[in-house]
C-alpha cells in the first residue's frame, strides 16, 4: 500500500474574503467556515479564534487538535465519520504543516481538569501546538443534546475543518515537500531483507473505562465496542482512519495522523528493521476480557505478522497500562521481545508507584513523564476557548503535566521523560 | 561575583575525628573548633567556597545504642555553630557509622531546614534507610580516595546548600532517592522506544526507563479452619459507597476507605449504594453493587451453612491512583480490624 503526504508549509494564518492558501499564508474566511460548522442542529452557537505562536495567548478547554488533511485521490476524508467508509492509507492526502485545528470542550468546567495550550513562553515551548497557528473552534450544545452528542458534534466541526483548511492545497503549484509512505504485504521481504528482525507496533486506540457514545467514531467511525485485536496497515493510521475516542488524556487526534511509532519504524524499515505492521487494540474493562485481548494480540503479533519484536503504547490511565503490560507480556511468552512506552504512573512522585504491573518479560520500558507532576502557567494577555473562565486562566495558575495539551502524548510524540532522582 | 563563603559543620566518628579506634567507640556527642581529622579534607576540598567552622564528633556504638538520645543532642551540637551546610561522613562501609550519618543528616534537614549531604558504600546499610531522604554520594568501601571522594560530596553539598539545580543520580553520583522528576530527552519517547527494542532484539545492553517495582510478594496464608466454621468478610477497591458517600471517599487517588454495615441485609439495595471510582465503567455495578460485593450469594452460603458467617461490615475503597503508601496503610488498618472482629478469611473483589 502506498500513501503520498503533499505537505505545503503555512507560515502566515489570518482571516481573508476566501478560505485559500496564498503561498505560505492561510486565509480562512472566518464567516463562511462558522456557518457551515453552525449547520449541525447539535449545536448552538459557533465561535472561531486564530491564534499565533509567540502571542501571550492561552487556549483553554482544548478537547482535540487535528491536523488539517484532505484526500486528493485514493480515498474519502476520515473515512466512517466526514467521508463514507472506505479503505484509507491509499493515494494522495494534501496536508499542512504549521497549522492546526484546535476543539474546545465547552461543557468542561473544572479548572483542574481541562487541557490547555500556551502560545508563548515555557509551556509553549514543551507543546507541538505552541509552535503550530491555531484556528480554536468553540462551539456550545443546542438545547437538550447530550454530552456524547455534543462532543460527536464538536469532533465532527474540527474534522471537517482540518479538510476545508487542507482542500486549500489543491491549488498549491507545488508542494513543500512529500513523503512516501509503502509497505508491502508483511510476508514479503526481499532476500537480501530477510536477515532483519522483524518489528510489530501494537497500538491501544482506546480504552472502554468509559463506554463510548453512539457517534464516537474511533476505527473508520467504529466505536469499537466489542473489538477484538485486529490488524491494520500503517498507512490506514496515518491517513484518518484511526480517531482519538471522546476521553483521551494526553492523546490527540493530531498525534495520531503524525503517529511518531508508525513514523519511527518506517524510518528504520528496511534499514535497522523490517516493518512487519501494526495490531490495534482497545484495553478492556474487566480481567477476562483483558486476559483475552492479550492474547489474540500477541498471537497476531507473533503467528499471522511472524514478528520478532514489538513496541506497545497505551490510551488512558491505569488500566490501559496494565492492558498493555499484559498483551506485552504474552507477546513475550511467545518469544517476541518487546518494549513499551508507559506513563509514570505515580500519583506522589515516587519511583516506587511509576508501574502498575512486574510481569515477566516486560523489563524495556520507555516512559513518557508524569501527567501529574505539577507546572505554572504564567499570566497571559488573552484567553480563548474558555472565556467565561478568562478571569482564572489569565493570571498566573498551577496546572499539572497532563493539563498541558501537547506536553505528553502517550503515543510517543514528545520528549518529556520522568527520571528518577 | 563570588558566591558567599558558606559555614559548613562536618560529622565524624571517632576513628575520623582521630579520637581513637573502637576502643573510643562508646564517647558520646562532643563538637571541635574548626576542622579536625577527615574534616580537613572537606575544608580542601571547600577551598573558598566555605568553612568548617566546627566537627562534631560522636563514636559509633554511642551513635548506634543510645540513637534516641545521641541524635538529638548531635542536632543540637550542629544548630549552635550555625552552619550552611552539614556534611557527614562519608563513612565508607562502616555500619554504625553510616547510620549514624544518615539519621543525624535526616534530624538536621527535617528539624533545623539546613541543607545536609552524606557519603557511604552502596552496601552499607545506611544507603537503604537514608538515600529516599538523604543525598548519599556513592563512596568506595575503604577511605583509600578520601580527598576525590569528599570532594565529590562537597560539590554536592554546596549545589544543596545554595539552592541550585541537582542533576540526576548518575551525573551527580547520589544513590538515586526513589522520586521522580519531569525532564526533556533528546529524542522523542517513540524513537528511544524503537532503538530501546532494536538494543534487545540484538543482545545489546540496554538501560529500561523505569525501574522494575520491588513489589514484596505477599503469599496467601492458609485457613486453618474449615470454611463451615469460618468468618468470612467482604472488601473491595471497587468503590461501592451507601448513597451520599458518607466518608467522602474519592474517585482517584484515594486516603480513605469506609465500613459499612450489612447487619440485617439478605442483599443490597441498587438505591441506596452509589460508587465514585474514575478508573472504571460502573454502569454495572451501580444497577447491581452484587456485581461488586456479593452479600446476596454470601448470605446464601451463611444460610446453608457452608461458610460458618458472614462479617457484618463490609471495607471498602477506591483503588485507582491510589499512592502505595496510602494502599499499605490502609490496607494493614483494615486487616487490624478484621482480625480484631474475629475475621478468619476475605473475599477481596478488586476491578
Amino acid at each position: 500500500m502506498r500513501l503520498e503526504l503533499r505537505w505545503s508549509v503555512v507560515d502566515d494564518l489570518a482571516p481573508g474574503p476566501a478560505t485559500r492558501l496564498a503561498g505560505r499564508r492561510l486565509e480562512v474566511d472566518v464567516d463562511g467556515l462558522r456557518a457551515l460548522l453552525a449547520a449541525d442542529s447539535r449545536l448552538t452557537g459557533v465561535r472561531l479564534d486564530l491564534v499565533h505562536p509567540g502571542e501571550r495567548c492561552r487556549i483553554g478547554r482544548v478537547f482535540d487538535v487535528v491536523a488539517p488533511r484532505a484526500k486528493l485521490d485514493g480515498g474519502e476524508d476520515f473515512p466512517g465519520v466526514v467521508g463514507g467508509v472506505t479503505r484509507a492509507g491509499q493515494g494522495t492526502t494534501l496536508a499542512l504543516d504549521g497549522v492546526a485545528v484546535v476543539a474546545t470542550d465547552q461543557q468542561t468546567d473544572s479548572v483542574g481538569t481541562l487541557a490547555v495550550i500556551d502560545m508563548a513562553g515555557p509551556n509553549a515551548e514543551l507543546s507541538a501546538f505552541g509552535r503550530t497557528r491555531n484556528l480554536v473552534i468553540s462551539a456550545w450544545p443546542a438545547p437538550g443534546t447530550e454530552r456524547s452528542d455534543y462532543l460527536a458534534a464538536v469532533r465532527l466541526a474540527a474534522l471537517k475543518t482540518a479538510v476545508c483548511l487542507a482542500r486549500t492545497a489543491r491549488e498549491a503549484a507545488q508542494p513543500d515537500r512529500v513523503e512516501v509512505f509503502e509497505l508491502p504485504p508483511s510476508p514479503r521481504v526481499p532476500p537480501e531483507l530477510a536477515h532483519l528482525p522483524r518489528v510489530a507496533y501494537v497500538f491501544q486506540i482506546h480504552s472502554h473505562q468509559r463506554p463510548t457514545g453512539v457517534d464516537e467514531g474511533i476505527l473508520y467511525g467504529d466505536p469499537v465496542r466489542r473489538m477484538l485485536p485486529t490488524i491494520v496497515h500503517p498507512n490506514e493510521v496515518l491517513d484518518g482512519a484511526v480517531l482519538r475516542g471522546f476521553m483521551g488524556r494526553s492523546v490527540t487526534t493530531w498525534a495520531t495522523q503524525n503517529h511518531p511509532m508508525i513514523k519511527a519504524l518506517y524510518a528504520q524499515h528496511g534499514r535497522t528493521l523490517w516493518f512487519a505492521g501494526v495490531v490495534v487494540t482497545v484495553a478492556q474493562a474487566t480481567e477476562p476480557e483483558r486476559v483475552r485481548s492479550a492474547f489474540l494480540a500477541a498471537g497476531l503479533v507473533a503467528h499471522t505478522l511472524g514478528a520478532d519484536g514489538a513496541v506497545l503504547t497505551k490510551i488512558g490511565g491505569g488500566a490501559p497500562h496494565v492492558d498493555m503490560a499484559q498483551a506485552a507480556s504474552q507477546c513475550e511468552a511467545l518469544g517476541v521481545r518487546t518494549t513499551a512506552v508507559v506513563e509514570d504512573m505515580s500519583t506522589d512522585g515516587s519511583a516506587e508507584g511509576m508501574l502498575l504491573f512486574d510481569l515477566p518479560g516486560v523489563d524495556s520500558l520507555v516512559n513518557i513523564g508524569s501527567s501529574q507532576e505539577p507546572l505554572t502557567l504564567p499570566a497571559v494577555d488573552r484567553v480563548v476557548g474558555a472565556d467565561d473562565l478568562a478571569a482564572k486562566l489569565l493570571g498566573e495558575t498551577r496546572a499539572t503535566y497532563g493539563g498541558l495539551c501537547g506536553a505528553i502524548e502517550q503515543v510517543g510524540t514528545t520528549r518529556v521523560m520522568a527520571e528518577v532522582r | 561575583m563570588a558566591a558567599r563563603s558558606l559555614r559548613v559543620v562536618s560529622f565524624l566518628n571517632q576513628f575520623f575525628g582521630q579520637l581513637g579506634g573502637e576502643e573510643k567507640a562508646g564517647v558520646g556527642p562532643q563538637v571541635l573548633d574548626g576542622a579536625v581529622g577527615a574534616a580537613r579534607a572537606v575544608q580542601q576540598a571547600l577551598g573558598d567556597a566555605g568553612t568548617v567552622v566546627a566537627t562534631v564528633v560522636c563514636g559509633d556504638n554511642h551513635a548506634a545504642e543510645q540513637a534516641d538520645r545521641a541524635i538529638p543532642e548531635l542536632v543540637a551540637l550542629v544548630a549552635a555553630a550555625r552552619p550552611d551546610l552539614l556534611v557527614a561522613g562519608p563513612a565508607f562501609l562502616a555500619g554504625r557509622y553510616g547510620v549514624a550519618c544518615g539519621a543525624l543528616c535526616a534530624a538536621v534537614q527535617a528539624e533545623l531546614k539546613i541543607a545536609t549531604v552524606t557519603g557511604m558504600h552502596r552496601e552499607n546499610p545506611g544507603v537503604e534507610l537514608y538515600r529516599r531522604r538523604v543525598y548519599t554520594v556513592e563512596t568506595g568501601a575503604e577511605a583509600t580516595r578520601m580527598l576525590a571522594e569528599v570532594n565529590r560530596l562537597v560539590a554536592l553539598g554546596l549545589k544543596l546548600a545554595r539552592g541550585e539545580a541537582v542533576g540526576p543520580p548518575a551525573a551527580e553520583g547520589y544513590f538515586a532517592r526513589g522520586v521522580t522528576k519531569n525532564v526533556v530527552a533528546g529524542a522523542s519517547a517513540a524513537e528511544r522506544a524503537v532503538s530501546m527494542l532494536l538494543d534487545k532484539l540484538a543482545g545489546r545492553p540496554f538501560v529500561s526507563e523505569v525501574p522494575r517495582p520491588a513489589f514484596p510478594p505477599v503469599p496467601a496464608p492458609r485457613l486453618v479452619k474449615t470454611l463451615e466454621g469460618a468468618t468470612i468478610a467482604l472488601v473491595t477497591d471497587g468503590g461501592l459507597v451507601p448513597r451520599g458517600n458518607p466518608d467522602a471517599i474519592e474517585a482517584l487517588n484515594a486516603t480513605r476507605y469506609g465500613a459499612y454495615s450489612i447487619e440485617g441485609k439478605s442483599s443490597l439495595d441498587a438505591a441506596q449504594y452509589d460508587n465514585p471510582h474514575r478508573g472504571y465503567d460502573t454502569t454495572w455495578v451501580k444497577q447491581d453493587p452484587h456485581r461488586l460485593v456479593p452479600v446476596d450469594v454470601a448470605r446464601e452460603l451463611e444460610q446453608s451453612g457452608a461458610i460458618g458467617k458472614l462479617h457484618e461490615t463490609i471495607y471498602s475503597t477506591v483503588g485507582v491512583a491510589t499512592t502505595l503508601a496510602h494502599s499499605a496503610r490502609m490496607g494493614r488498618e483494615i486487616a487490624e480490624k478484621l482480625r480484631e472482629a474475629g475475621v478468619d478469611a476475605v473475599i477481596l473483589t478488586s476491578t
